[in-house]
């Protein structure tokens, strides 16, 4: 039985956003790879596959809106953003834990807490990744639902293979991204209290 | 195996020529300009019935003459009495120097092909519910065009928008205006038609299309020596290399275009089989990389005289950056992105298992950690 102290790190908005948003990525990654690789899979018919894209990514962007109604109402978007003090030396610290620490049984140098929640390490990618790359995914999937009708914009990107492209890439970012994601949250005082926490709120430390 | 339609067409129409030629008949005595002596007058009608609605109507016999010397049968001498073959003689004497009511065109006379696919298809089909469909219905009268250098938007707003609207019946296609764009008609609906991508060179700040002369006057050379100023391999197709050469040749020259693809069908007799039963749905049929769609792709020039010259180019071009307006998900992907992509997810993988392993082997070592601290 552990001992340790419990946080309420996870509120309830912030869990079901982030399962809606997991389970939108894991759909969006699945019928990415049919409708791109049609030639080679075959777990459902493209027309299916595009639809389901199409309905999913809706709700994925609805969501993001909803992630950023709540952070920015709350004021706790500012857990995304890295202090610019000593900033360099406290990612160091953390590559040196995951890269090092970690196995040889030291302490996470970043304490988490409700208001702190992010490493430094965290702080850099989840704003890349929710404000840069989630909504470049999301501005060149909507072109990329109604090509005709955004041709304009389109052209002014470069063309629809230049739009594809930084579709494509980014959804090989997010496919990676998940893959790591996924085994961080193995990383916790046990593999899966971080998943659990995710689920209850609480985490232990 | 089916006649090649053009081949039978043209070489048809050279055999009546010749025979009208040495055997002179009646019919070789009404000129063109005789007919024009009438039918250059637009207020002439006539009373008729609609063919579709069965209505009566007032039918024009007006015959624009600029258009119709422009057009498909009078560029390869068909006269007005080849088809309207009902008229021997112009008895000048008369109000009306031949029969009022003049007997049906036969297209299939001389489109015999055509006609034999079209007896099983969709509009034949429409005789049941008392509507016929003649084949100027769709193709018009005196003004059939040369469309094998037509685009998409041309040859389906001259024949199928005539009555269909592609909004309707096309729910379940994702970017339908997209595939109305760039995608024509028959490609679907006559699956069984030989088809092929047009590439055409754009130029995207005039946003027109370069014409074939023009291009061979930037490139400084002629139509019969432009495939060996640019195939250096001599193998009759226009490989990638080959292309960078000429893009590059044409940067030098300030012109930066890119290609415009389309799919559109051969001009076949093919075509005419359009059914219910067989339109194409599967979409998987093109937007796949090894899709039968994309076998032959060409670079088409056209020159002033709406002719056009075809240069069989590799179809890895649809994967490049040069065809950037024309996207078929997988169908025309950018193979290197497959190769990127797998670098960065087997790259993320690998990262995640190699770190996993390290923390499996080094247990011991926080184990003995954990016990010392103790």
């Amino acid at each position: 039985m552990s001992k340790g102290r419990l946080l309420y790190n996870y509120p309830l908005p912030v869990r079901v956003w982030h399962w809606i948003n997991a389970s939108g990525f894991v759909c969006l990654i699945l019928t990415g790879f049919q409708i791109r690789y049609a030639e080679v899979l075959n777990f459902m018919p493209l027309t299916v596959a595009i639809s389901i894209h199409n309905y999913v990514g809706f709700g994925v962007i609805a969501n993001f809106f909803v992630w950023l109604s709540y952070y920015l109402g709350t004021g706790n978007v500012k857990i995304y953003i890295p202090d610019s003090r000593g900033w360099l030396a406290l990612v160091w610290e953390q590559l040196k834990y995951y890269g090092y620490g970690v196995f040889v049984g030291k302490h996470n140098p970043h304490l988490m807490s409700p208001e702190n929640k992010f490493n430094p390490l965290q702080q850099l990618v989840y704003l890349v990744v929710m404000f840069v790359f989630l909504p470049a995914q999301m501005m060149s999937g909507l072109f990329l639902w109604q090509i005709k009708k955004y041709e304009e914009y389109i052209n002014l990107l470069g063309g629809i293979k230049l739009l594809d492209t930084i579709h494509v890439l980014l959804f090989f970012l997010f496919t990676s991204f998940l893959v790591i994601h996924c085994y961080f949250a193995t990383l916790g005082h046990t593999p899966l209290a971080r998943f659990k926490a995710m689920l209850t709120g609480f985490e232990e430390h | 195996m089916k006649k090649n339609y053009h081949f039978t067409v043209r070489y048809g129409l050279y055999i009546i020529l010749t025979c009208s030629v040495l055997c002179p008949s009646p019919l070789a005595a009404v000129d063109n300009s005789e007919c024009f002596e009438c039918h250059s007058d637009e207020g002439l009608t006539t009373e008729s019935t609609d063919n579709i609605l069965q209505i009566e109507i007032t039918e024009s016999l007006y015959v624009d003459e600029d258009t119709f010397d422009k057009s498909i049968h009078n560029l390869i001498g068909i006269t007005c009495v080849d088809c309207h073959a009902d008229i021997e003689e112009l008895d000048w004497n008369e109000e009306v120097p031949h029969a009022r009511r003049l007997e049906k065109v036969h297209c299939v006379s001389c489109h015999e092909d055509a006609g034999e696919e079209f007896k099983n298809s969709v509009h034949m089909k429409m005789r049941t519910k008392g509507i016929t469909m003649t084949c100027y219905a769709c193709h018009g009268y005196h003004y059939v065009r040369q469309m094998e250098g037509a685009s998409v938007a041309e040859r389906t707003n001259s024949i199928c928008l005539k009555c269909h609207n592609p909004n309707q019946f096309h729910e379940w296609l994702p970017s339908g205006d997209a595939h109305f764009a760039h995608v024509e008609c028959v490609v679907c609906h006559a699956p069984e038609v030989p088809r092929h991508i047009d590439l055409r060179f754009y130029d995207l700040i005039t946003m027109r299309f370069y014409k074939g002369d023009e291009l061979i006057k930037i490139i400084g050379t002629n139509f019969d020596k432009i495939i060996q100023t640019i195939d250096k391999n001599h193998d009759q197709i226009i490989g990638m290399n080959e292309f960078d050469d000429l893009f590059f040749m044409l940067k030098q020259k300030n012109i930066r275009p890119i290609l415009r693809a389309e799919l559109v069908a051969d001009i076949n007799s093919i075509a005419h089989q359009i059914s219910r039963e067989s339109a194409q749905k599967t979409c998987e049929m093109c937007h796949a990389s090894d899709s039968p769609y994309f076998n032959a792709v060409s670079i088409i020039l056209i020159r002033d005289d709406d002719t056009v010259e075809r240069y069989k180019i590799d179809r890895a071009i649809l994967e490049s950056y040069y065809v950037s307006h024309f996207y078929l998900l997988g169908g025309t992907r950018i193979k290197r992105l497959d190769k990127i992509g797998l670098l960065i997810i087997a790259g993320g993988a690998c990262a995640a298992l190699g770190h996993l392993i390290i923390r499996v082997l080094t247990i011991p070592l926080r184990r003995g950690k954990k016990e010392n601290d103790d």
